[in-house]
């Protein structure tokens, strides 16, 4: 390279305890490029993005801007050399304007008071020069997640930033918003930023990279520029192997009584943006019906209603032929149906538990582990190590806390409880989100196994990859509507995301008007 | 939704290495915070002592012949650790489902006024070991009762226990102040005294230490039992750490939470039938000296776990028996017994032995 790289870290190291999060890592960002960081879970890109942005002091190694070696002693010490980040969850305060939060901390409050006017002017101008359509006045809260993402990249930009660090920008995005997104990001390229673009995803760097810089286990395993990489090579230098490919899916077979049949499903939102809206659908022996959709246009509520853990206001629900509308998950259970919440702390595992306890909480609560009102711990003990080693859990250790397990193993753990007692029905909700491409094709082989035995799986995910890779039907959510649904050999990219995005396909039973009347 | 935890990757931006403060708290042993907390509350406690003009020597010596320091003074301490074992556990049991019970004083004194209901109504006719048993049971049930109420509140309408059971509260100590000055009135401020062969016998000579002892360790056996051995305490820890996953894990949530909040209730009411068969005799005014509510605070330090409710409840009533006989050789206000109580208590919470965040004094 001729010119003089914008950031050249050289052996950053970095330990938490015992753990070494970065082991003499090298990361190089040329100016105008976007480098994409790719790694599984727990590589240390996130500790590396630190150090660059001042939030994690290193143990070793040295961060050059330009000629120049700096270190930094805090976020701000990196935003004043033109450094910036977009954080995962985004540091916005809601109940202020776009206005007010890009200048958040870059003027007085005396001026934010007095002065709205003009702010609210010099911050419209600099979306305009940086060509993003934003009203400035808007509240975040009454934003779109989207929008809230380009309101942080403007405040980076408002504030001087020349470098942008966004980590895993599209976890929360639909398909025409990771477009927009890109599109953007490429703009800003070639207006000379450099972007650092942290990701897992290996569609996202084919379509985005003009370099990549692959961590693995806390060293950078290898950095290569464009048309040195496919997404094989980049999969196997993420993992240290070659993942075989996935089967296809079986198919189901037709005219036969599906396992799950819902029919004009009511739920009602709490907090939340959209509920569930008369939604109808079969879910027959040996299939896998995917669930798409931009999150929060109804999934969760559907999760929720189907697990029996919300209410149900209209319709109705039948597992295996017997009506279960409104049934606890505990009648659920018996009649077959289990589900892999999303939430995989929240309703998955019991973090402050054994691995034995973990396994065995469906046992205990139907009876099955215990005799005479006593848990029989041993039996408990012994069904949970065959478990762990079947499902390759790693510790395998029955009496190790569900917490100290990694994000992958943590799903062992649910999906092996899950799957344990058979049901006929598997609901998953995002069941790979988080895990690393090894894991997560772990989950993947699973749900398909579950689909070759006759039974069925409903998979909830705002993955498409995975939607499209292991589903035989899809159906896409938008504002709590089916809005598009097809076999997979008839589903055209254009058309899903165009469903996601709420235009409804001329096959959808989408009603525009309808749709639009009853937000919530 | 939820961020992961992660063991491996501490937050960005948490200072490099540990803090001495936190090491206090988190890596020396529960024993070696206990010492250090004990210790300080002795220097803060000599320093209030000084000050009222007592030799601290002199006050500690009374102190101990108080508490431990004699055979008699050492079965006071053991009956009142039996009464606040069992408040303890009915904290102790449904803190684990996550559930503040708060009302352990209210059920104390539901199960003291029906211990004294029943040891003067049944009839005359009955053995006296059956009339106890039913005393006991009944007011154990009394309690189950007061514990019952919250518990059906949270289940069915989400009524916060803690309000509810401080409600109840109040209603127990009217009810026993009903049964001292209508239902079963006497000269003194109590009610009748239940007759003699219907007390629990004594079972040490030269103390007032009678069999409601062992009726409080049978009810440590019976809850340490519970929690690590049967399916209900199984099901009341995992509600306890996470309702939701036990809940779609197929458990019926509302039910464990009833049977924490009943359990929890009916050792409040054994707590009252200790009371009034073992120690007092009656229900008297004021008799419970917060013992209820100190029960939260055994529970506490014993981190939930029944079997330290023992040494807990041992230590809480030597404070509370030594500040008794500190008060009769000094002439120092009992109520300075309050003080040193409160003081260790802050203490405890200061080194980090009392820990409120639920999911590190469950395990």
């Amino acid at each position: 390279m001729a010119s003089v790289p914008a950031v050249r870290m050289t052996g950053i190291t970095k330990a938490y305890g015992a753990t070494v999060a970065n082991d003499g890592v090298d990361f190089e960002l040329i100016p105008g490029e976007i480098h994409v960081l790719l790694g599984e879970n727990g590589a240390g890109k996130t500790t590396l993005m630190g150090i660059l942005f001042g939030m994690v002091i290193p143990d070793a190694g040295e961060v050059r801007l330009g000629d120049e070696a700096v270190s930094f002693g805090s976020p701000q010490d990196a935003l004043d050399r033109g450094i910036g980040m977009v954080h995962q969850h985004f540091m916005l305060v809601q109940d202020f304007t776009v206005a007010e939060n890009v200048v958040l901390g870059s003027v007085s409050p005396f001026d934010l008071m007095f002065r709205r006017a003009a702010i609210e002017g010099t911050v419209a101008e600099a979306a305009e020069r940086f060509d993003m359509d934003i009203d400035v006045g808007a509240r975040i809260r009454d934003l779109p997640i989207d929008t809230q993402q380009r309101v942080e990249i403007l405040k980076l930009l408002y504030r001087g930033a020349r470098i942008l660090i966004l980590d895993e920008p599209t976890s929360s995005l639909g398909p025409a918003q990771i477009e927009a997104l890109f599109s953007g990001l490429k703009q800003l390229r070639d207006a000379g930023h450099s972007i650092v673009m942290v990701t897992h995803k290996l569609g996202e760097v084919m379509e985005l990279a003009d370099r990549v810089t692959v961590l693995k286990a806390g060293r950078s395993a290898t950095t290569v520029g464009k048309g040195e990489f496919d997404e094989r090579s980049l999969a196997r230098a993420m993992t240290g192997h070659d993942l075989p490919e996935l089967p296809p899916p079986t198919g189901a077979e037709a005219g036969r009584e599906p396992l799950l049949r819902v029919r004009d499903l009511v739920v009602h939102a709490g907090a939340r943006l959209h509920a569930v809206h008369g939604v109808s659908f079969d879910l027959h022996p040996g299939e896998i019906l995917g669930v798409a959709g931009v999150e929060g246009n109804g999934q969760r509520e559907l999760l929720d209603a189907l697990a029996g853990v919300s209410a149900i206001e209209a319709g109705n629900v039948e597992v295996g032929g017997r009506d279960m509308t409104g049934a606890s998950p505990r009648r659920l259970r018996e009649a077959g149906l289990s589900v892999i919440h999303e939430d995989r702390h929240g309703w998955g595992l019991v973090l402050d538990m054994s691995l034995a306890d973990n396994l065995g909480l469906a046992e205990v609560a139907t009876g099955a582990a215990s005799s005479h009102g006593f848990v029989r711990r041993r039996r408990l003990k012994a069904r949970a190590r065959e478990l762990l080693e079947e499902y390759d859990v790693r510790p395998a250790n029955p009496d190790a806390l569900a917490l100290s397990l990694s994000g992958g193993n943590q799903q062992k753990v649910v999906l092996a409880r899950e799957l344990a007692n058979e049901p006929s029905v598997l609901i998953a909700a995002n069941p790979a989100s988080g895990l690393d491409v090894g894991a997560a094709d772990y989950v993947h082989r699973r749900l398909l196994d579950v689909s070759k035995e006759d039974r069925a799986v409903l998979l909830i995910s705002h993955d498409l990859d995975e939607l499209l890779k292991l589903s035989d039907r899809i159906l896409v959510l938008h504002r709590g509507r089916i809005l598009y649904q097809a076999p997979i050999r008839e589903v055209s990219m254009d058309v899903l995301a165009m469903a996601m995005a709420g235009s409804a396909p001329s096959q959808g039973n989408g009603d525009g008007a309808a749709v639009g009347s009853e937000d919530m | 939704m939820a961020t992961p935890r992660e063991a491996v990757h501490p937050a960005p931006g948490s200072p490099p290495g540990v803090p001495p403060a936190a090491s206090l708290r988190g890596r020396s042993s529960p024993l070696v915070r206990l010492l250090i907390a004990l210790a300080a509350t002795v220097a803060i406690f000599s320093a209030l002592i000084a000050a009222l003009g007592v030799n601290p020597v002199d006050a500690f010596n009374a102190f101990w012949d108080g508490s431990v320091g004699s055979k008699f003074s050492l079965g006071q301490t053991v009956m009142i650790a039996s009464l606040l074992a069992c408040t303890g556990l009915a904290a102790a049991i449904p803190f684990q489902a996550h559930l503040w019970n708060v009302g352990g004083e209210g059920q104390l004194w539901a199960g003291a006024v029906a211990a004294v209901a029943l040891a003067l109504e049944l009839p005359d006719g009955l053995p006296d070991w059956l009339a106890i048993t039913i005393t006991v049971l009944g007011a154990c049930l009394a309690g189950a009762l007061w514990g019952f109420i919250p518990g059906i509140l949270k289940a069915t309408v989400n009524a916060n226990e803690v309000i509810t059971c401080l409600m109840l509260v109040f209603i127990g100590i009217a009810l026993g102040n009903y049964a001292i000055s209508t239902l079963f009135p006497s000269q003194s401020n109590q009610t009748e005294s239940v007759p003699f062969e219907r007390l629990l016998p004594n079972i040490w000579e030269g103390t007032l230490v009678t069999a409601g002892a062992l009726l409080a360790l049978g009810a440590v056996l019976i809850a340490i039992v519970l929690m690590t051995g049967t399916s209900l305490g199984f099901q009341i820890r995992a509600v306890g750490l996470n309702r939701n996953t036990a809940r779609i894990s197929g458990m019926r949530t509302g039910r464990v939470i009833v049977l924490a909040m009943v359990i929890g209730g009916a050792f409040g009411g054994l707590a009252g039938a200790i009371a009034v068969l073992g120690i007092n005799g009656a229900v008297v005014a004021g008799f419970s000296a917060n013992f209820g509510f100190l029960g939260i605070a055994v529970a506490l330090v014993a981190r939930l776990k029944p079997l330290w409710i023992v040494p807990s409840a041992l230590l809480f009533a030597a404070l509370r028996t030594g500040s008794s006989g500190l008060q009769a050789q000094t002439g120092i206000s009992a109520t300075v017994g309050e003080i040193l109580v409160t003081v260790l208590v802050i203490m405890l919470l200061a080194v980090g032995v009392i820990r409120l965040r639920y999911a590190e004094a469950a395990q």
